[in-house]
């Protein structure tokens, strides 16, 4: 009997050693101990700490009370009472939450063991997310739409609201396709007031939706992305044949409906063919007599709408050569389309002869898209009809015109003014042919009649 | 030979400014010029700013702001808010439709008429042989009267703008322009929503259409409709 009653006083003690708590960190347990720190925890932020009782003893234990108490702890407990085998381990979730800045503790109870946990609770450091990236809802951080096997990359700044100097122990980003944080390396310490940076990038490998994880501290932020596998949108025009000193309508579409809500701009330059000049300022959307134009494309849609129009004007140039048409904005690949302009002869806008007493006056308004002009073959009429003499009256006025051109560097348009000085009358000449050249060609004039 | 011409040399004169197609009144309220050539256009800085009325022509370039109408040699004082032009040559008819008077314009001076027309002036011109015609609407009716009130004209029930030119007559038909040729033949360009108009010079009239700015060649025989460059915001 005696015997029986000394085993019997024996087994809490015995049952007591079998059990023990661990605080779980991924795969590593930290004994719980009787006192145990969950650290800072941001104001209004749950974190949860992973409780795990092992039975190390040899025999079963049975667990009678197991339970937490403290004001914004919950332990995630069963009811009533449970046996864990030799050598069986069991976790629970301790979780902590509080709106108010404060250091709060807990009384953990499992059987006759007993240990306190605490955490405190702080401002959290303040994210802002910098233009590129958006947050359409709160711990939230958008990417936008990225072609595949691009990379957008996004800048943050974080600051220390606190009056106390803050160590920043955990900063991480999980989560396939982003990659960081690119910057500071953790633990650091921000002092009041104090701002780092740092960036995050994001690359889609795949056309697909991407979700990720920016921690900070006990704070985490959902980072979300979208890759796509777009094909160069569709840049079509209002003809097939392009000439100088025109004006045609750009169109826009993709080969299909987008996968999502998307914008850029589309944006026109042009390489002169000559080396004379470097642009041709004239081609231009006529919008707003700018390079470059907004465009939306919605999600399911393939039109494109550009500046909110289904069509964009743009001028052709008064210059032979290469207009390029580029579109940029995220997830949309980038492939220019180029028209070409050929080379044309001299096109004549006005030609205009007027007679003044002494002189001749022979006045051109066109363009020369080879910025070659300069040699003219002017020939007069009498009112009779006679070719006057000496026939055929050749100048050459390509220094001139090179000199405009290059100074004027307002592509190949021109206003051009002849004066004949005249000996004797200019009453008995009616009219006068005149032949331009360039390196396209000859251009002619109908027969001017002085007026 | 009866008529001895000699040609000593030829010079070349030109070549020094662009071409210039004439002035525009951008959407912002500004005169700014236009240079190029059909269907190439460059706009040039402004040159006058808060203007609510322009009218050009070969020798003449009228803006009106507020309180004054200013020419390339000057300005005078005028009655308030916007004006229809009647250019001739260097001078000019000037309509004021807030206060319903006329006056003539000539050497940056304006001299009132005794003109009185009753009904809504839409716009005023000069005949071949430089007598004033006044476009007016009268009901769903626009006839072309002189300044007496003789009709001359009448226009098919156009609701929108009118623009008298030289033996031409531009007006708005449903969503298309009607340029109305002396031989009483009509040339149509589709455009809905053109709201003004106005002389950009002896060549071109400008068309405000929404927000945006278009020319259109009168030129006998090359009449053709273009879009002008940053007329959109």
């Amino acid at each position: 009997m005696t015997r029986v009653l000394v085993i019997a006083l024996l087994l809490p003690l015995a049952a007591r050693a079998q059990l023990a708590m661990y605080a779980v960190n991924g795969s590593i347990e930290t004994p719980l101990g009787v006192m145990y720190n969950m650290g800072n925890v941001a104001e209004g932020d749950t974190v949860d700490l992973r409780i795990r009782i092992r039975n190390l003893g040899s025999n079963s234990v049975t667990v009678t009370q197991f339970y937490g108490l403290g004001a914004g702890f919950t332990l995630d407990s069963p009811a009533g009472q449970f046996a864990m085998a030799p050598g069986t381990l069991r976790d629970f979730i301790l979780h902590f939450s509080a709106n108010t800045l404060a250091t709060f503790t807990a009384w953990i109870q499992l059987n006759d063991i007993s240990a306190i946990v605490s955490a405190t609770t702080v401002i959290p450091p303040v994210l802002a997310i910098l233009p590129g990236c958006s947050s359409p809802a709160s711990l939230t951080i958008a990417f936008g739409p990225v072609n595949q096997n691009q990379s957008l990359l996004c800048n943050f700044t974080l600051q220390n609201p606190n009056t106390q100097p803050m160590t920043i122990s955990m900063l991480t980003v999980t989560g396939q396709g982003f990659q960081g944080p690119l910057g500071p390396s953790v633990p650091f310490t921000l002092a009041s007031g104090q701002t780092i940076s740092f960036a995050i990038n994001f690359t889609p490998s795949a056309p697909a939706f991407y979700f990720g994880t920016l921690a900070i501290e006990t704070r985490s932020y959902s980072l979300m992305g979208s890759g796509f596998d777009l094909t160069s949108p569709i840049l079509s025009f209002d003809t097939t044949s392009i000439k100088s000193s025109q004006q045609h309508q750009l169109i826009m579409s993709l080969p299909s409906p987008s996968p999502a809500t998307l914008s850029g701009s589309v944006n026109i330059a042009f390489l002169p063919d000559t080396a004379l000049v470097t642009d041709d300022p004239a081609v231009l959307f006529l919008a707003t007599g700018t390079r470059s134009l907004p465009f939306t494309v919605n999600q399911g849609a393939t039109q494109i709408l550009i500046g909110g129009f289904s069509t964009a004007a743009f001028q052709t140039g008064t210059s032979s050569g290469r207009i390029r048409f580029t579109v940029s904005g995220p997830g949309i690949s980038n492939n220019p389309t180029d028209l070409i302009v050929p080379p044309s002869i001299i096109s004549l806008d006005t030609a205009i002869a007027t007679r003044r007493a002494t002189d001749l006056d022979v006045s051109l308004i066109g363009f020369d898209n080879t910025y070659s002009a300069g040699v003219m073959t002017f020939i007069f009429y009498s009112t009779s009809g006679q070719q006057l003499s000496p026939g055929a009256f050749r100048a050459d006025f390509t220094s001139n015109f090179r000199s405009y051109f290059t100074s004027t560097q307002a592509g190949g348009q021109f206003q051009a003014l002849v004066t004949f000085p005249v000996t004797g009358s200019t009453l008995g000449i009616l009219g006068v042919d005149v032949n331009l050249t360039n390196a396209a060609g000859n251009t002619a004039t109908q027969h001017l009649l002085f007026q | 030979m009866r008529y001895l011409a000699i040609f000593l040399s030829v010079g070349f004169a030109g070549g020094q400014t662009l071409p210039k197609i004439g002035e525009m009144l951008d959407t912002a309220g500004s005169a700014r010029p236009v240079f190029g050539v059909a269907g190439n256009f460059l706009v040039g800085a402004v040159d006058a700013a808060n203007v609510v009325s322009e009218a050009c022509s070969e020798r003449l370039c009228l803006t009106k702001t507020a309180s004054t109408i200013r020419s390339a040699t000057g300005e005078t004082d005028s009655p308030p808010g916007p004006a229809i032009f009647g250019l001739d040559g260097t001078t000019a008819i000037v309509y004021f439709p807030q206060t319903r008077t006329f006056a003539r314009w000539h050497d940056d001076m304006l001299d009132p008429l005794d003109w009185v027309v009753d009904r809504e002036v839409l716009s005023i011109g000069t005949n071949e042989i430089g007598a004033s015609q006044i476009a007016v609407r009268r009901g769903d009716t626009v006839v072309i009267v002189t300044p007496d009130g003789a009709i001359l004209d009448s226009l098919p029930s156009p609701s929108g703008p009118v623009l008298l030119l030289s033996q031409q007559v531009l007006f708005t038909d449903g969503d298309s322009l009607v340029l109305k040729k002396p031989n009483a033949s009509e040339l149509r360009f589709d455009l809905p929503g053109a709201i003004s108009f106005s002389p950009l010079s002896a060549h071109y009239a400008e068309i405000r259409a929404g927000s945006a700015l278009y020319a259109l060649r009168i030129d006998a025989g090359r009449e053709h409709l273009f879009q002008l460059p940053g007329s959109q915001p």
